[in-house]
């Protein structure tokens, strides 16, 4: 029976590697094996390679690398592409390389005279500089720039190709896309595209790298030599292997992002929808990056959403949904381009229900990777504005309400943030299972993050609170007040930041709608609420002074006691000495929104229902109000005009009682 | 509303009409017309048998004017056939030349069915000749004072399919932007013809018309 040599056990390798660096027997040949093997056995291996970095073999080689001669080649290349291995997708293997010392010994070996030499080391280099924990290149700094552009225009494709993965990992502000674009590296990196399949790959990642959000750079691109370089990448989305298609498409989207124009003749789109979809099945990093180039190409493009949809984009993110262990990274690319394709087509939100992926995409919500569990509630938010879902109540069941209220309290607030827009749209159902959010905590958790000292939190949770009270019942109305109390709502009103102002208004204008009992809650603890709402119209935002006004439009809708509140509210002249009433300002407002939120709470105050309605009437038409809104008859807004016409109608039948 | 099978029927009346602008306009929002709004109200389901008329209520869920759309359920109180009011949810297309004209084109409504019913409603006269032409494509509407949209159930909300109900078939509505009543004709070729839907907008018991909102993120 075959068995393992035992010499060969990582155990023992790294005991010749660490005596070999002491100095130690086993001579330059030993060593030199130790390391080849060592390389080959941690090649794609994922276990071994961590197995050796427990074993301590990083340090070991880097130690084996800075004392290596540089005229022992053999040594050093092994040595370089054994650390190369290392920091190849495993982030403690980069980490172990980084902490090692490794990166200013394989720079300094770029200029040893062995070919051989520069190949290992900057293999190895871009290895390092492919992951995300690589060290930043400062670009701006003047030596750096010079040494980048000199490996730019090393001789050596390996070289080249790491000053590539240099930009694409180092650049990201707009001044150092300039300061690359001044020194000539746009040209380069163009001039990468006719190289083999490594120099392209690596000029188009850089390239989107110069380009992403910079208009500037775009135009010089598109303009470079007539516009040869924009063809060339428009060819290379037709290239036959995976990856250039999808830099290419990449390349091309921040182009058509920066301006649409440039890609106009070209009417590309379509073409890269349809590779993008096709490189869904790719495996890899083209199979893993494709959902989210379409997410981008697409975001916010309803006509590009249909195009996706008819080229069966939702099908086929959903099969991918269904397939098991898929990797953190392409299980986020999926979920956020579905996420993208939901948020405006009620088509692919159906389509993605009925292909049962509801359950998957809750059950994301629970996955260890923080970044998975956010695009789960960002793909929940846009399936759930679904209308024809939330009706039926298919959105909120135990599972959904429970994942959601724990994400609530997770500790990153994007977290938080990304589970609040979830919870904003599942809590409108209109069904019965509002209750189930609420029997599970979630009303609590809302309010808690009411509270938030960060405002990005604090306006969600009021405005999920918002929803969750829209067409609550009595029971449910209660229940959330009690948490929320009184005087926290009262200060919501009088938030800091309008955004909150306006949700905490409309919180409360349905807080009010419904049984004519919700209403007393404003009037509860000295009528706190109303009175910050009262006095917060007066110099706050057109739309919070909206969604004020229908707050006192539906306290209007209530008893005589309620009325006669709202009457003594927005009749008062302002503090300032003002003598026009803020029922008079809004009416004569520039938002037609505005006076017509205004013009119903007339019609309120002025409902034929009873004796003392002629009162208001004699009061409204004694401050101006009635005349105000006989000059409204042809309001331009059509919602006022009919309403205005109600109003005089109640206005008169008002008068004549009263006269 | 779901209604019970019966014979076909044929033939209506043709009505005359005038031209509208040719300018493209989406029609503003309606207060009466947005979410959590109620209205009550009868459809007649009277046959050659008998007259029989039952209570309806309309709740409105949601509205995207942008994309004609509305939506919302529709109760049926006193169905014979089943034990508790039956609840169906349905989506609204707002006939706003932009996104929907006259013409239905689907759920068998050829374009002579659709002038027979919207010609039904007074407030269509005025458009019809222009709708015989093109559909109504070429009319602006946004400030016309009634809306004209077509209903569709799309599903049972509180009862299974199996109730002995059918909702195949859908509305031709048209809503008063004056006093906010609602008028509609069911259509379904297996139905009785012209079944009327008549609903006006409540307050549930309050003296005057209250507002909820919401914000989808």
């Amino acid at each position: 029976m075959p068995a393992t040599k035992t010499n060969n056990r990582p155990e023992e390798l790294t005991e010749r590697l660490s005596s070999a660096a002491s100095g130690g027997g086993g001579g330059d040949g030993g060593l030199l094996k130790a390391l080849r093997e060592v390389k080959n056995q941690i090649i794609g291996n994922r276990t071994k390679k961590l197995w050796y970095l427990k074993l301590g073999a990083v340090p070991t080689i880097v130690s084996i690398l800075s004392s290596a001669a540089d005229s022992d080649s053999a040594v050093i290349v092994q040595a370089a592409a054994a650390l190369g291995s290392f920091a190849c997708g495993v982030d403690a293997g980069v980490r172990a390389v980084l902490d090692g010392g490794a990166m200013p010994i394989l720079v300094r070996l770029l200029s040893n005279c062995d070919e051989k030499v520069v190949d290992a080391c900057a293999r190895s280099l871009r290895m390092v500089f492919q992951s995300k924990l690589a060290p930043k290149y400062d670009i701006l700094e003047e030596k750096n720039m010079h040494f980048l552009l000199s490996l730019l225009n090393n001789e050596n494709d390996n070289v080249t190709e790491l000053a590539a993965s240099i930009i694409t990992h180092s650049c990201e502000t707009t001044a150092e896309q300039e300061a690359l674009c001044d020194n000539g590296v746009l040209q380069r990196l163009i001039a990468l595209l006719e190289g083999s399949t490594n120099q392209r790959d690596a000029g188009l990642d850089s390239l989107a790298a110069i380009m992403k959000s910079n208009s500037d750079v775009v135009s010089k691109l598109v303009t470079f030599n007539n516009g040869r370089a924009l063809n060339s990448i428009i060819e290379l989305v037709k290239d036959r292997c995976p990856r250039t298609r999808l830099l290419a498409c990449i390349c091309l989207i921040f182009i058509g992002n920066a301006c649409t124009d440039h890609l106009k003749e070209f009417d590309i789109n379509t073409e890269l929808i349809l590779v993008l979809v096709e490189l869904f099945e790719e495996p890899g990093r083209a199979g893993d990056e494709a959902p989210y180039a379409l997410a981008n190409l697409i975001a916010g493009k309803e006509d590009l959403h249909k195009q996706a949809f008819s080229v069966n984009a939702v099908e086929k993110l959903c099969n991918f949904l269904h397939k098991k262990a898929i990797e953190a990274k392409r299980l986020q690319g999926i979920l956020l381009a579905l996420a993208e394709l939901c948020s405006k087509l009620e088509i692919c939100r159906t389509k993605s229900l009925s292909l049962k992926v509801l359950d998957i995409v809750i059950g994301a919500l629970k996955h260890d990777c923080t970044e998975v569990r956010i695009a789960a509630c960002t793909c929940l938010r846009s399936i759930s504005r679904s209308l024809k879902s939330l009706s039926a109540g298919h959105l909120l069941n135990e599972t959904a309400a429970t994942s959601l209220i724990q994400l609530l309290h997770n500790q990153s607030t994007e977290v938080q943030v990304a589970a609040l827009g979830a919870v904003c749209n599942v809590v409108v159902d209109f069904t019965t299972r509002k209750s189930v959010f609420l029997r599970h905590g979630g009303a609590k958790e809302l309010v808690q993050l009411s509270r938030s000292m960060d405002s990005k939190l604090r306006l969600n949770a009021v405005r999920a609170l918002r929803n969750l009270l829209f067409l609550a019942d009595k029971i449910v109305k209660e229940n959330i007040l009690q948490e929320l109390t009184i005087s926290t709502l009262a200060s919501l009103v009088c938030d800091a930041e309008a955004s909150i102002q306006e949700q905490a208004m409309a919180l409360i204008r349905n807080l009010v709608d419904g049984s004519v009992d919700c209403i007393d809650h404003i009037f509860a603890e000295d009528g706190v609420i109303i009175t910050a709402v009262a006095r917060q119209l007066w110099g706050a935002t057109v739309p919070v002074c909206i969604q004020g006004m229908y707050v006192l439009s539906n306290v209007a809708a209530g008893n005589d006691f309620h009325k006669d509140a709202v009457m003594h509210h927005i009749l008062l002249p302002h503090d300032t000495g003002s003598d026009s009433s803020i029922l008079l300002r809004f009416l004569q407002n520039n938002d037609g929104r505005l006076r017509t939120a205004a013009i119903w709470c007339v019609i309120n105050l002025t409902y034929p229902c009873n004796c003392t309605a002629s009162e208001r009437v004699t009061r409204l038409r004694t401050s101006g109000v009635v005349s105000q809104i006989k000059s409204m008859v042809n309001d331009p807004c059509l919602d006022v005009k009919h309403r205005v016409r109600t109003a005089l109608e109640q206005c008169t039948v008002g008068g004549i009682n009263s006269a | 509303m779901p209604v019970r099978v019966v014979e076909n029927w044929s033939a209506a009346s043709e009505v005359s009409g005038q031209d509208g602008s040719s300018e493209h306009g989406l029609p503003p929002p309606f207060t009466l017309l947005s979410p959590g709004k109620a209205f009550a109200g009868t459809q007649n389901v009277s046959s050659l048998q008998k007259d029989e008329a039952w209570r309806v209520n309309v709740q409105i869920q949601g509205c995207d004017l942008e994309h004609g759309y509305l939506c919302g359920t529709m109760e049926a109180l006193n169905v014979p056939l089943a034990d508790t009011p039956v609840m169906t949810f349905w989506e609204g297309e707002i006939v706003d030349t932009k996104n929907y004209t006259f013409y239905t084109g689907k759920w068998e409504a050829t374009p002579e069915d659709d002038v027979r019913h919207w010609s039904r409603f007074p407030s269509f006269s005025p458009l019809q000749s222009q709708v015989e032409i093109d559909g109504g494509k070429s009319l602006d509407l946004s400030n016309y004072p009634h809306l004209f949209m077509r209903w569709k159930e799309q599903y049972f909300v509180n009862v299974g399919t199996d109730c002995g109900l059918t909702i195949a078939g859908f509305y031709y509505v048209c809503f008063s932007c004056s006093d906010g009543s609602i008028n509609g004709f069911y259509y379904d070729p297996n139905s009785s013809p012209f079944q009327r839907l008549e609903l006006k907008s409540t307050n549930e018991g309050r003296s005057g018309f209250s507002f909820s909102s919401y914000e989808l993120q």
